[in-house]
């Protein structure tokens, strides 16, 4: 059984190689996987196919670079969803460390594709902000008052489409891409004190979590990881043929292409999970045989 | 002295603590009280910008009795300190409009401001690369140490399996398209793991109230530094 001493001993550096030639090699060429919807993915993607152009929506940036691969995809398939149906758009970030900066990314990376949408009047940015819980709740008294002047500099009052919104009364719900607890706190406390509808993107390792919240009411639809956000973007795609152009362009990241990287080293995991654990009992076999 | 070391935070702490409670029971029309509420939440805001400086003025202090003590990894340290005091210079100058650092963000003409630029190339990265390492370390962490032992460790490992594999399109193909596995895993997701999920949340949160009325009420006194006996 040398075979199997070997296999225990393998060298971790064998699995770091192997895991990185599984990630590369499906982003250097895609090989476009099949991806399904499930139902929390198809309950948020409805609540905005239900807005009209009057309808605001809150966007909540609460994540960092650390997590952006996951969250990236997600806050763009959101955004293009909703200018794609002249939805109204309330960006900010209440996550310290490059929260602003992804949602300034990510306004980017979807404007590209919607010359037509104008900044004040299709969406306004209102930037970062500290205080998380507090800032969440002072915004559903007035939003003017946090937020002196938005993202730009400009006094809120001036801006055309927040001179309409001032509490969470004027929209009709929150998104928030959410790495760590802030996403919670938005189905916690402002779902449950403001009553309006939540829903979070957030990512794969925290989305369990979440659950119990989409099964209480206290949100609406939830986006778990990469898996998630390649759903929307499916469901976005599928809905909106305009959209298919900005995803099949080339260069943009997109969930449904790290879907593939996801699958080849979720595949490549539970392969190493099976044989160790086949080396293991293998081991603890022969060790029982000695004993006898 | 004893009054304003112990009496007067503790006294502070109980109202900062009874005043918002008590405005979300009481109706609106009691002015004043809400009109504290409002004014707490604000300085709560204030507050947690400082709690960043009180971080920022920590990391500093650690990092330079490491390099002055030549601890292990010092140029690190050393590292961290030049790109925090990097960062600050061109966020203060990029405030104050100084010279080429004018603002923080994008300048009128969209280009980056020099912070901008800094927060983009290289925190952006170095975060990002960070996390990534992980999926390196998890794979390893998996082969290394997910086995079943007993009979909790091979539930735990059946139900990773599964939801692993319902989570991605190649669950779905070695069934021959039957999307049994996807099925399996939001029922899963539905109903064990909310469940516990609840129990969880429902737990720490019955622990955090009891915490916080002990330190409401002046039980709890660790956060000022003093002995419940003095």
């Amino acid at each position: 059984m040398e075979w199997l001493n070997r296999l225990m001993a393998l060298d971790r550096r064998w699995i770091f190689l192997l895991v990185a030639i599984g990630t590369a090699l499906p982003i250097i060429f895609p090989i476009g996987f099949k991806v399904s919807v499930t139902p929390p993915a198809k309950a948020l993607f409805d609540r905005i196919e239900q807005m009209g152009p009057d309808d605001v929506v809150l966007l909540s940036f609460d994540y960092g670079p650390s997590t952006a691969p996951e969250n990236d995809p997600m806050a763009d398939a959101v955004l293009r969803h909703c200018f794609s149906k002249r939805v109204k758009v309330v960006l900010l970030s209440l996550f310290p460390i490059g929260g602003v900066t992804m949602a300034d990314q990510s306004l980017a990376r979807v404007l590209r594709d919607f010359p037509d949408i104008r900044r004040g009047i299709d969406y306004a940015h209102l930037g970062y902000k500290s205080g998380s819980q507090a800032t969440m709740k002072q915004m559903g008294e007035d939003i003017h008052r946090v937020f002196p002047t938005d993202r730009y500099g400009m006094a809120l009052s001036e801006v055309p489409l927040l001179q309409r919104v001032r509490t969470y009364d004027d929209m009709k719900l929150v998104v928030s891409f959410a790495t760590g607890i802030i996403g919670e706190w938005w189905a916690n406390l402002i779902n449950a004190q403001f009553h309006i509808p939540v829903a979070v993107g957030c990512t794969a390792v925290s989305a369990p979590k979440y659950y119990a919240y989409l099964q209480s009411g206290q949100m609406v639809g939830l986006l778990g990881g990469l898996k998630g956000a390649s759903e929307y973007e499916r469901l976005v795609i599928d809905r909106y043929p305009i959209v298919e152009a900005a995803y099949t362009r080339a260069g943009l990241y997109t969930a449904i292409k790290g879907m593939d990287a996801q699958t080849i080293i979720h595949t490549l995991i539970l392969l190493f999970i099976i044989m160790a654990n086949v080396a293991f009992f293998a081991g603890r076999g022969r060790a029982a045989q000695a004993k006898r | 002295m004893r009054f304003l070391r112990l009496q007067l935070p503790l006294l502070l702490t109980a109202l900062a603590g009874l005043i918002p409670i008590s405005a979300f029971f009481i109706s609106e029309n009691a002015t004043r009280v809400v009109w504290m509420k409002d004014r707490l939440e604000k300085y709560m805001i204030i507050i947690a910008s400082f709690a960043i400086l009180l971080g920022v003025v920590n990391v500093v202090q650690s990092n330079i009795r490491k390099i002055e003590r030549r601890q292990k990894g010092w140029p690190y340290g050393a590292f961290l300190l030049a790109g925090l005091l990097g960062m600050a210079f061109c966020g203060i100058m990029g405030a104050a409009r100084i010279g080429p650092f004018q603002g923080i963000g994008y300048t009128p003409d969209g280009g980056r401001t020099p912070f901008q630029y800094g927060a983009e190339f290289m925190f952006s990265p170095l975060q990002a690369t960070m996390f990534s390492l992980l999926a390196f370390f998890m794979a390893s962490a998996a082969f290394r140490a997910f086995r079943a032992r007993n009979v909790e460790a091979t539930i735990l490992l059946v139900a990773a399996g599964l939801v692993m594999l319902g989570r991605i399109p190649f669950g779905e193909m070695i069934l021959g398209g039957h999307p049994f596995l996807a099925r399996l895993t939001d029922w899963m997701m539905d109903w064990p793991n909310a469940a516990a999920q609840r129990g969880i949340m429902i737990g720490a949160a019955l622990g955090a109230a009891s915490l916080s009325l002990r330190v409401i009420v002046g039980i709890e006194r660790s956060f000022l530094g003093v002995e419940k006996s003095e």
